[in-house]
């Protein structure tokens, strides 16, 4: 301690901010003694020895001190005897009054007893008699209680005392000498008897020898406990240094090992005294420790693994809003940002975000959950997260950091984006595809349609199909969307619906809707107007059928052609005129039944202007009636005219009117001839003026029509003739009617015949020219 | 002596056609303008052949040819189809498909109009052979 104070006086700078001197031998030597002395071998052996020592002496001290006393009191005691046989022997010489006597007396005890000095006074304290050699002068002086105080008082106490003197080695009795019967009545005796005492003898005893004795002992005694104290020392060190230091020291060593981190110690035999218990209940501790700092380790390793390998972001984010910690998944994504703020990091900001979850946390330790976008450094990596935070507590059960756990939902927003758009793009289709659609529920009531089905059917939400679709008030039969819900496939069927006043063809096609379990919830229907489709389909199917009529017609009239040509040259050759007359009449009609094809395709297929002029309907009625009645009746049919001949004139064109007029007999004809009925038939060629119209009508009581032909009968190359007819006819008689601005319409029964009328308004020359 | 054609036609040019190249080449004949009349004049007038037009009002070629199978009396009479169709312009109307489909004889020749005379005169003269 001493050298260390000593050592930092000296030091002028102890902050160390200067070079430091190298430090003196003694310094060097300071820090082995220093752990010497602090050793526990030294501690022991060096105050056990102390101790031992100190009670040694403290033990012989004790002994020498009562050993000294009783010598001195043994001393005292001789002496005491001493001077009682000293007195004696000087009483017996005074008795003798012999003064010489007493003198030798007292000269002969002083030399041989061993006395240092043999005194006696006389009660005024003359000293009378001394065994001092040569002292005689001394005889007659007076001993005073200042020069000896032994000798005061003697009258009043006559007892014995002593003191030491000469600093202890010269014991001083003094012994009274009391006036007796004897003395007080010997002449003389110079005393009265009043006096109590006579005198004093004074005996001094040396002690040399005895203090020599005890001052021996003493230093024996020393010797004896310094050498206890070294070998008790020394033993006690040695016993420690090989008894008690090498468990120390292997306890020492497993802790520093269990510091380090070692929990499990070797098993060891450490023996059956206490140290070996500590050691083993050491090595127990070691062990426990050892085993839950595994089972600790373990879960820590666990739940640190966790935390980097839970497959969202997590992070540890502290109150002033720094990432303390993140794991994996983050820093492998987003970079490590341990140390930043987190606003900083996730936003780019300078201050904590508004609606912040951590901060939440923070202030009422509850958790909370937020949809954030995250923007990284730069705006390369653009996260959606859902975060939700956590508290957590330390010791005091207060909110220390909060845990961050973030799940990117960034693929799934841009899937639902997706989704959104592609719903987007279905419903735009939905609504422009130009064709109804409507979806159906479960109840037959429209819960969805398209903008081409609000155009044409109106908003119908709601609203049984079958009420909006065709005005039923029960189910349809054979209804594709029953069909559908119960088997979950398409179907499909072609419906005739009454719609806006008339009759449309409907082709309607129904798909399931199914919900996740693949189970029909709803039919969607898709529908098309497909009238003038069919009509179309139709035109064309009659049409294949009508070019095979005209060729065959084609086929037929050259068949007459050749076949004319045939009997001409046949009569010719024969000089048979009647045979040559029936061949050129049949190439006459045959080329006229060119005539009349071409003319009829013409009128069918061109857009021609008819070409009006003022004439009398009458007369074209009439021209018609001419040219069919041999003909008819060639067939056996009664053609019969009801009009007059004069009917009063008006814009017409005439070659039309006698077309269409023409058309209609032969049709007339045809059907007298198709019905099977006997002959005679009957047709009737009507025509009157009403006002300012036209009305003609050629009635006939054959085959008559179905209302399948009555519905097709204006329609192009539809026939019922087969190969007699091209189909064109009726169609041809129409467009010319309408082109006058006129009407054509047809009563029939099937079996009892038809009429056809024609109701054409008659215009004034000048209207029309005008 | 010669041998007597039935002509069956709805048709008059056809009938006076037919007749006068028949006479020409040395056959008697006999017309009928449908399917019922062609059966009471092939009954009554018994022609070693018939010539056939496929569509006729009343009945049809197609009719009368049944009849004609039918009856033991007839069924053995030669009889050449004339039809205005081809089979390809309407298969519909495709009358060999409709013999073979009833496995009923077929006639001996189809002759296809417009009539080719050297053609129709070689069938009729095979089919009396």
């Amino acid at each position: 301690m001493n050298g260390l104070q000593r050592q930092r006086g000296e030091d002028p700078n102890p902050t160390g901010s200067f070079p430091v001197p190298t430090p003196p031998m003694w310094t060097i030597l300071s820090n082995p003694i220093k752990k010497f002395t602090s050793s526990l071998s030294f501690k022991l052996s060096f105050y056990a020895g102390f101790i031992m020592f100190l009670a040694v002496v403290a033990f012989a001290y004790h002994t020498i001190l009562t050993q000294e006393k009783s010598l001195l009191d043994e001393k005292i005691r001789a002496s005491i005897k001493d001077t009682e046989i000293i007195k004696a022997a000087v009483w017996n010489g005074m008795m003798s009054k012999d003064r010489q006597v007493i003198r030798e007396i007292v000269a002969a005890v002083g030399k041989e007893g061993g006395f240092r000095e043999i005194n006696i006074y006389d009660h005024r304290g003359a000293l009378h008699y001394t065994s001092r050699s040569g002292q005689s002068e001394d005889i007659g002086s007076v001993a005073t209680s200042s020069t000896n105080p032994l000798l005061a008082n003697l009258d009043s106490n006559a007892s014995l005392r002593y003191r030491f003197i000469d600093g202890g080695n010269i014991l001083n009795v003094v012994n009274p000498l009391n006036n007796s019967a004897g003395c007080a009545t010997a002449e003389c005796h110079a005393d009265p008897s009043l006096e109590k005492v006579l005198g004093a003898l004074e005996v001094n005893l040396p002690l040399q020898d005895l203090r020599k004795k005890i001052s021996d002992s003493r230093r024996n005694t020393l010797f004896f406990a310094i050498a206890l104290f070294l070998v008790v020392s020394s033993i006690l060190g040695l016993l420690v240094i090989f008894g008690v230091l090498p468990p120390i020291k292997r306890l020492q060593r497993n802790a520093r090992n269990m510091a380090k981190g070692h929990y499990a110690p070797a098993v060891a035999n450490y023996g059956s005294d206490e140290i070996a218990d500590l050691a083993r209940a050491f090595d127990d501790m070691s062990r426990e420790v050892n085993s839950r700092t595994t089972k600790l380790d373990q879960s820590r390793r666990f739940y640190k693994d966790l935390f980097h390998a839970v497959p969202c972001y997590l992070n540890i984010v502290d109150p002033d809003y720094r990432i303390v910690q993140a794991n994996r998944a983050f820093t492998d994504e987003f970079g490590d940002y341990t140390g930043s703020y987190c606003y900083q990091v996730f936003k780019g900001q300078d201050t904590p975000c508004l609606n912040c979850q951590v901060k939440k946390t923070f202030a009422d330790g509850l958790s909370h959950r937020g949809e954030q976008v995250w923007t990284s450094e730069g705006g390369t990596r653009k996260a959606h997260v859902v975060v939700h935070t956590s508290p957590i507590l330390d010791e005091d059960g207060k909110v220390s950091q909060v845990l961050e756990m973030s799940v990117d939902i960034t693929r799934l927003k841009n899937l639902q984006a997706q989704l959104e758009k592609k719903e987007q793009e279905f419903k735009t289709l939905f609504e422009n595809v130009p064709c109804y659609l409507s979806v159906v529920d479960k109840s037959y009531r429209i819960a969805f349609f398209n903008k081409r089905f609000v155009q044409d059917f109106g908003d119908c939400w709601g609203r049984h199909c079958y009420k909006a679709y065709k005005g039923r008030e029960t189910k349809c039969s054979n209804c594709p969307v029953e069909a559908t819900f119960a088997d979950g496939s398409t179907h499909s069927s072609e419906e005739l619906w009454h719609l806006n006043g008339s009759d449309r063809h409907i082709i309607l096609q129904t798909a399931p809707i199914l919900d996740e379990r693949g189970e029909v919830v709803a039919v969607m229907e898709m529908f098309n107007d497909i009238t003038e489709l069919r009509l179309l389909q139709d035109e064309l199917s009659t049409l294949g059928e009508t070019i095979a009529g005209m060729s065959h017609d084609v086929k037929n009239i050259l068949s007459g052609l050749e076949g004319g040509v045939y009997v001409v040259d046949s009569g010719l050759r024969q000089g048979r005129e009647e045979r040559v007359r029936q061949g050129w009449e049949m190439v006459k009609r045959n080329v006229e039944k060119v005539s009349d094809l071409v003319k009829d395709i013409l009128y069918a297929s061109k857009e021609r202007e008819p070409e009006y002029q003022e004439c009398d309907p009458g007369e074209i009625l009439s021209e018609v009636f001419d040219l069919y009645q041999g003909k008819a009746r060639d067939y056996g049919i009664e053609l019969a005219r009801d009009f007059e001949p004069r009917m009063g004139s008006g814009l017409l064109d005439p070659k039309g009117i006698h077309s269409a007029v023409s058309n209609l007999i032969a049709n007339a004809i045809s059907a007298c001839r198709s019905s099977g009925k006997p002959n005679p038939r009957h047709i009737i060629l009507h025509g009157s003026r009403i006002d300012t119209r036209l009305v003609i009508r050629v009635s006939d009581d054959g085959a008559g029509m179905s209302q399948e032909v009555r519905d097709n009968l204006f329609r192009k190359f539809y026939s019922t003739k087969g190969a007699k007819g091209t189909g064109l006819g009726l169609v041809v008689t129409r467009k010319i009617v309408e082109e006058h601005e006129g009407t054509i319409t047809v009563e029939s029964t099937q079996g009892e015949g038809a009429t056809f009328i024609i109701d054409i308004p008659l215009m004034r020359p000048e209207k029309k020219t005008a | 002596m010669a041998k007597k054609i039935l002509v069956v036609d709805d048709e008059p040019d056809m009938v006076t056609f037919l007749c006068a190249l028949l006479e020409d080449n040395g056959y008697a004949t006999c017309t009928a303008v449908d399917g019922e009349e062609g059966m009471e004049r092939t009954k009554s007038e018994k022609p070693d052949l018939i010539s056939l037009d496929l569509l006729m009002p009343n009945k049809t070629g197609i009719k009368m040819y049944r009849e004609l199978k039918k009856d033991p009396e007839t069924k053995d009479i030669p009889v050449i189809m004339v039809t205005g169709f081809a089979k390809d312009d309407v298969p519909q109307m495709d009358f060999k498909k409709w013999i073979h489909e009833r496995a009923i004889k077929p006639p001996e020749a189809y002759i296809e109009k417009p009539v080719n005379k050297e053609v129709y005169l070689e069938s009729i003269k095979q089919a009396l052979m």
